[in-house]
């Protein structure tokens, strides 16, 4: 029976999700200052080097790094599980992938193979450790509701992109590209995206989008069969991608059209919803509908167009929709983390969740992000708007960087002092 | 009858539904907003007294968890309380900044707390006591006429 779930000292200590969280601006950061020093024509090819390392440091760095400090915290409360020995798992995973995906960018950017070794090894066995870790927790859970499912395929497609990936590194490592290398690059880039990224947010959705917004819930042929449908889609697709790769536009139609339905979905529950908060996590809810929508009609236009706008479909889902997500997440999750874990602890006397992060500044945030968006998608078109882009989106990321550094230096220097109230009645050792 | 889980769910997505009225309300007025304040802290107090004097307890004396995930319910209704308090008193001062801090704090609070609720406990309540079911929704449901 899972009682874990029910108990305040179930939440995993706040350095866990925290470590994360702040680490991942920072890789926006590196992306950023990597796109200012390139020029747009390189970038418009996905297999160069340089893409493959901007890809990668927002990929990993961002939305894996954030992806994964939420699973920590979250599982709790969705799953009614906790990762065992949770406080060593993560920071060996978080070790793990920092350092990888450092080695990764560093190695390949200067064809160092010996960092590109370490690089494939790391990032592999940081993902295997967390993908397992999870897959363990979540074992024994008895009421295995849409959003487990969702995740659990999410982390399923995880692993699989893990190992394709780390393939793909030993390639470059022992400098020996095999014939297979742009097939396993196109399946672990549409599996991670889709399926890691994609079906863990389509899951994540049905629960917060009715509960943080009161907006109406997801119908019950969503929260039954779309997860499952997408996942059919996407081995559909790897299948005739190996063998009738003429037909591989059937399958792509197929996962296009839920996440396009998805996108929409989120748009009109929104317009639908009771709350009439407008925030800007609901500004990057909708900014991610709106991309998602585009890049899915991209995403099948481009098989007419020799893939010439596979990049732009990546910056559509990959920056536009999954960031726009993350980030929204981010405003939400971070605050209230903070909020929680003082008060459980008896600090009565703090900021409210909405005083922690100044709204002007994240709006201001948001809005560097979407033109920066905007910017690398002309970028194509009119070069010289890359390296300005670049400069919005690094500027974004640093000050996203500054307001989650508030709340959490807010939440040291309170911890600093003696608590308000006295909560030794509780069992609070996992909080503090 | 409804279950356990269905009776106790359904007052949780009543609650949501006047929590987002008032906010709502709130948004055009905060002045005006207050009998919808006080309605759903009313009846966020009912709930409580619900879980806390019927099926907390029922649960507790069939399981013998008195220490488990009831008591730690029973902690985020206090933190949850308190938040009432700074939702009463930001409305006395007509803060409107301080007033949505609250709401908001309270809703990710209230709905993280929900979901506890709604996937573990209520299942488990439903289990242990499905043959008392009737009855406790019964007490609950005079509970509520009080």
């Amino acid at each position: 029976m899972q009682l874990n779930g029910l108990s305040v000292d179930q939440a995993p200590p706040i350095a866990v999700p925290l470590r994360f969280f702040l680490t991942a601006p920072l890789f926006g950061i590196i992306a950023g200052v990597l796109i200012l020093l390139n020029d747009s024509h390189t970038l418009m090819n996905r297999y160069s080097i340089d893409a493959i390392i901007i890809t990668h440091a927002i990929t990993i760095g961002m939305f894996t790094f954030v992806m994964f400090g939420a699973l920590t915290q979250m599982l709790p409360v969705l799953a009614g599980a906790k990762i065992g020995e949770v406080k060593r798992v993560t920071l060996f995973s978080y070790l793990l992938l920092s350092s990888g995906l450092i080695s990764m960018i560093l190695g390949l950017k200067f064809s160092l193979s010996f960092l590109t070794s370490y690089a494939y090894v790391g990032i592999g066995l940081g993902f295997l450790t967390m993908v397992l870790g999870i897959v363990y927790a979540i074992r024994n859970v008895k009421n295995f509701t849409a959003t487990i499912k969702g995740m659990a395929a999410s982390l399923l497609f995880a692993f699989f992109t893990a190992c394709l990936g780390s393939f793909l590194l030993y390639e470059y490592a022992s400098n020996s590209i095999s014939q297979y290398h742009l097939l396993v690059a196109n399946i672990h880039s549409v599996w991670a995206i889709f399926g890691f990224c994609g079906l863990l947010i389509i899951g994540i959705s049905f629960q917060v989008l009715p509960m943080f917004y009161v907006a109406p819930k997801f119908k019950q042929f969503c929260k039954k069969r779309v997860v499952i449908l997408i996942s059919i889609g996407l081995s559909i697709w790897f299948c005739l991608n190996l063998y009738y790769e003429e037909y591989e536009l059937v399958a792509k139609i197929w996962i296009a059209l839920f996440f396009w339905a998805f996108a929409t979905a989120v748009w009109l529950k929104f317009n639908r919803r009771k709350r009439p908060i407008s925030d800007v996590t609901v500004w990057y809810w909708r900014s991610a509908s709106l991309f998602l929508t585009l890049g899915s009609f991209l995403w099948i236009f481009d098989e007419f167009f020799k893939h010439e706008y596979i990049v732009m479909v990546g910056i559509l889902i990959g920056g536009g929709f999954v960031l726009s997500i993350i980030l929204g997440m981010l405003y939400k999750i971070l605050p209230f983390l903070i909020w929680f874990h003082l008060n459980a602890t008896g600090y009565m006397n703090i900021p409210t969740i909405n005083e922690m992060i100044d709204n002007g500044l994240a709006k201001v945030q948001f809005t560097l992000f979407i033109l920066s968006l905007i910017g690398f998608i002309f970028a194509f078109y009119i070069p010289q708007l890359l390296a300005v882009s670049a400069l919005y989106f690094i500027i974004s990321m640093a000050l996203l960087e500054y307001n989650l550094l508030v709340p959490v230096l807010l939440y040291r220097a309170t911890k600093k002092r003696k608590p308000d109230f006295d909560m030794s009645a509780f069992s609070v050792d996992g909080v503090a | 009858m409804n279950t356990i889980k269905e009776y106790l769910t359904t007052d949780h997505r009543k609650c949501d539904a006047i929590f987002a009225k008032m906010e709502e309300e709130a948004g055009s007025s905060l002045e005006n907003s207050r009998i919808l304040v006080e309605e759903f802290i009313s009846d966020m107090q009912h709930h409580f007294a619900m879980e806390e004097q019927v099926m907390f307890p029922e649960f507790e004396q069939k399981t013998g968890m008195t220490q488990g995930p009831t008591e730690m319910m029973r902690q985020e209704h206090t933190q949850m309380r308190s938040l009432f308090t700074q939702l009463m008193d930001s409305l006395n001062e007509n803060n409107s900044d301080r007033f949505f801090g609250t709401s908001e704090t309270l809703m990710i609070l209230l709905q993280q707390h929900n979901m506890k609720e709604e996937q573990m406990l209520y299942p488990m309540a439903q289990q242990h006591l499905s043959a008392e079911s009737d009855r406790i929704v019964s007490m609950m449901d005079s509970l509520a006429v009080e």
